[in-house]
Parts: C-alpha cells; structure tokens; sequence
C-alpha cells in the first residue's frame, strides 16, 4: 500500500516519526481515517484510540486531546498526551480510574467535576487501548 | 599578632562558603542536563504547534474572532516565569527588569510562577492573577494545561486584552536570555489560506478547543526553558563565585604570609636590640 510521511508530536517530544499506510484517529465527530494522497485536511481530537498501520502491522495507542493537521501529503498529529499500547500501564490507568470514579461521586466543585470527567475519559482509553497489545 | 588571627579566620570563613557554593555548581550541572534534555524534547512540539495554528487561524474567514482582537479590557497579564530560588546570578532580576520595561504605560495583572516572582510581585502591591502557580519547580504538564485553561477563559470572559508570556531563553549552557511572547490575541496569519484546508467542522469551534491547548503548549514549553536556564545561570553564578573565593584566598594567604613575616621580623630586632642594650 501507498505510504505517507506521519510526525506525532506532544509535549513531552516527538512520540512518532516515519511512514504509514494509515492513521486512523478520533475526532469529535468519530473515527476519521486517513490513507495516502489525502486531501489538506484539519481537525480537532477527541478522547480515544488512534491506530496507524506500518508495514501491514497494526499499532494502537491511546490519544487525547490535540489535532491533526494533512499538509501536502504528510500528516502531523498534535496532542496532549498520545501512548502506544505497549507504553501503557494498565495498572496505573485502572487506578486514575477509580480515583475519577471516586472523585464524581464525592466532589460538588463543577470544576473539580470537569477535570475528573476528563480524567476519567482518558482512563477508559488507555484501558481500551491495552486490549490491542 | 592579633592580624594574624584574624585573616586566619577570614580564610576559613571563605573556605567554607566556597564549599557551599561548590557544592550548588555541583547540584546546577546534574539539574542543567536533565533540564536541558527535556528542552529539547520539548522543542519540535513547540515549533510544529506554532505553524499549525497558523494554518487553522487562517482557517476562520471571520474577521472578528474572539482570539484575534483585543477585548474590551485594557488589562494585560503578564505571565512571569521567575525561578523558586535565588543565586542563579541575573536570573531573577532580568526577568523582572523586562516585565517592567514592557509594563510601562500599562495596566498589568501579575501571573506569578516561581516563588520568586510572586515576592517580587507582592513585595510591590503589584495586581495578582493567580498565586497557584507559585512553584516553578514542580509544575507538571498537567497543572500547565489547565492553566492554559484559565487563562484562555479570562480572555475570552473579557478580563484583560491581552496576555505576554515574560520568559528566559535557554540558548545555550553559556548563554540564557529573557524574552517575551504575546500570547494572545493571536495574530492573524500574513497569508491567507482559507481554500487550502478542507474540515468538516466549524473553524471557530476548532479554534475554541485548540487555543487552550495551544497555550498550554507554550506555557508549559517556556516552563522548560526556564527551568533549563534558571540552573543554567546558576552554575554559572556559583562558578564565578568559586573562581572569586580562590582568588580572594590567594590574596588572603599573601598577606598572611607576609604579616607572619614582619612578625618575625620585629621579633628578631628586638631580641637584637635587647642584647645590644645589655
């Protein structure tokens, strides 16, 4: 299959640079999947499981936040945070959620309340996501 | 005799304050290269985030977005990334002499982070934003993201017009310098791109969801930078300063020597015209 150039960037360095036969990833909206010779192309990132094939093989990894931008022919995915499978730690990620869980119960702050739902999100993701390694 | 005595006492008092500051050169170089390696894995986030917000503000056809004109409020946030501590020679003060060049003529709100520039700010009764962000040191990405948050969020509430990141610039080992961004409004691209994109959102929703990020992003990269170039110019400080204590010991023990010396000296004449006198 055709390859295109994909550089995954987040704050913490860049997570991913090389060729892909696709990226599929998580808008807002729903999965979005992008394969070469795409149209230039923009947009914003949801919470979820992004998948890239490389030589016919699947990686998963878990994403948040961000956006991904298709400039003439090659792709650059922004995010906050953005893990491969085997990166994860499937402990931790079931601990951040249950302390989510617990801070929705407890907490009335609408903001505490806000940044636990994220939390929480994102930890549902990398469990997802560890089902992939 | 009693000189003697005395510059003894001072050459132990400075042998032992080099020690100290010895020891933080020490500490300086092994913090210098960790932070120095998150700068730089920070840094290809930093530039590539700056050019696609460029391609998605060209986005919007609106002219009067909320991002990218001055709100009502004449109030500017200053966001001043000072370090916790000082000794880190001009570190500390650079930072807080730029502010105050660029404040000039201007109604600032100080965004203190670092301990240092929250004293300076409230030493000064200067308007304070926020003093959750005091410590530099342990800021995560985390705390830096939903700072981001906030600051977005008054923006947009009308809370000050504008907003000026006051940083130091990690340029090298040797070299560290305070710079400024304005961080919002954004500015609108030169060149207009509007056809070149396809999306099946709105622009301005994206923008809404990405610009908190995005300051974010630069928030927590000049974290990075100035973190690097607080222990940067710390080790700096403490080397001048070990130079400084040799050479203040060399001067020291010279004229130790030399009051040793002229002791003996006299004592010897003494003797000499005590037994001539006999």
């Amino acid at each position: 299959m055709k390859e295109f150039h994909l550089q995954i960037v987040t704050p913490d360095g860049l997570a991913y640079e090389g060729m892909v036969e696709s990226l599929l990833v998580r808008s807002n909206d729903g999965d979005i999947e992008f394969l070469a010779n795409h149209i230039d192309y923009i947009t914003t990132l949801g919470i979820g499981k992004a998948r890239i094939r490389e030589n016919g093989k699947d990686r998963y990894a878990s994403v948040s936040g961000g956006f991904v931008t298709i400039s003439e022919g090659t792709a650059t995915l922004i995010a906050i945070t953005f893990e491969f499978a085997e990166n994860i730690d499937l402990e931790r990620a079931k601990m951040a959620k249950q302390k989510a869980k617990d801070i929705l119960s407890s907490s009335t702050d609408s903001k505490t309340i806000e940044i636990a739902k994220l939390k929480l999100q994102r930890a549902i993701s990398r469990i997802k996501v560890c089902e992939y390694k | 005799m009693a000189g003697m005595n005395d510059i003894k006492a001072r050459i132990k008092s400075v042998e032992s304050t080099m020690q100290i500051t010895k020891a933080m050169e020490l500490v300086a170089t092994s913090k210098l290269r960790r932070a120095k390696e998150t700068v730089e894995r920070t840094r290809p986030f930093y530039q590539i985030l700056g050019k696609a917000i460029d391609s998605i503000s060209s986005l919007s056809k609106e002219e009067n977005n909320t991002w990218f004109e001055n709100s009502d409020s004449s109030k500017t946030l200053f966001v001043v990334f000072a370090g916790d501590r000082g000794l880190a020679g001009g570190y500390n003060a650079n930072i807080f002499k730029l502010v105050e060049k660029l404040s000039v003529n201007k109604d600032a709100i100080w965004l203190p982070i670092g301990k240092k520039a929250l004293e300076y700010s409230k030493h000064r009764n200067y308007n304070i934003y926020s003093e959750l962000f005091a410590e530099a040191a342990d800021q995560s990405v985390g705390p830096i993201l939903s700072l981001g948050k906030i600051i977005t969020d008054g923006f947009k509430n009308g809370e000050f017009g504008e907003v000026i990141l006051v940083f130091t610039e990690f340029v090298s080992m040797m070299t560290q310098r305070a710079v400024y961004e304005t961080l919002l409004p954004l500015e609108k691209p030169a060149t207009s791109q509007v056809d070149k994109f396809e999306t099946d959102f709105n622009p301005t929703e994206m923008l809404d969801q990405i610009v908190p990020e995005y300051v974010g992003g630069i928030l927590y990269s000049a974290l990075c930078e100035s973190l690097a170039s607080e222990s940067g110019a710390r080790r700096m400080a403490m080397n001048s300063a070990n130079k400084n204590a040799e050479e203040i010991i060399d001067t020291l023990m010279l004229h130790y020597n030399r009051v040793r010396q002229a002791a003996i000296t006299q004592e010897i004449t003494e003797i000499v015209s005590g037994a001539e006198a006999l």
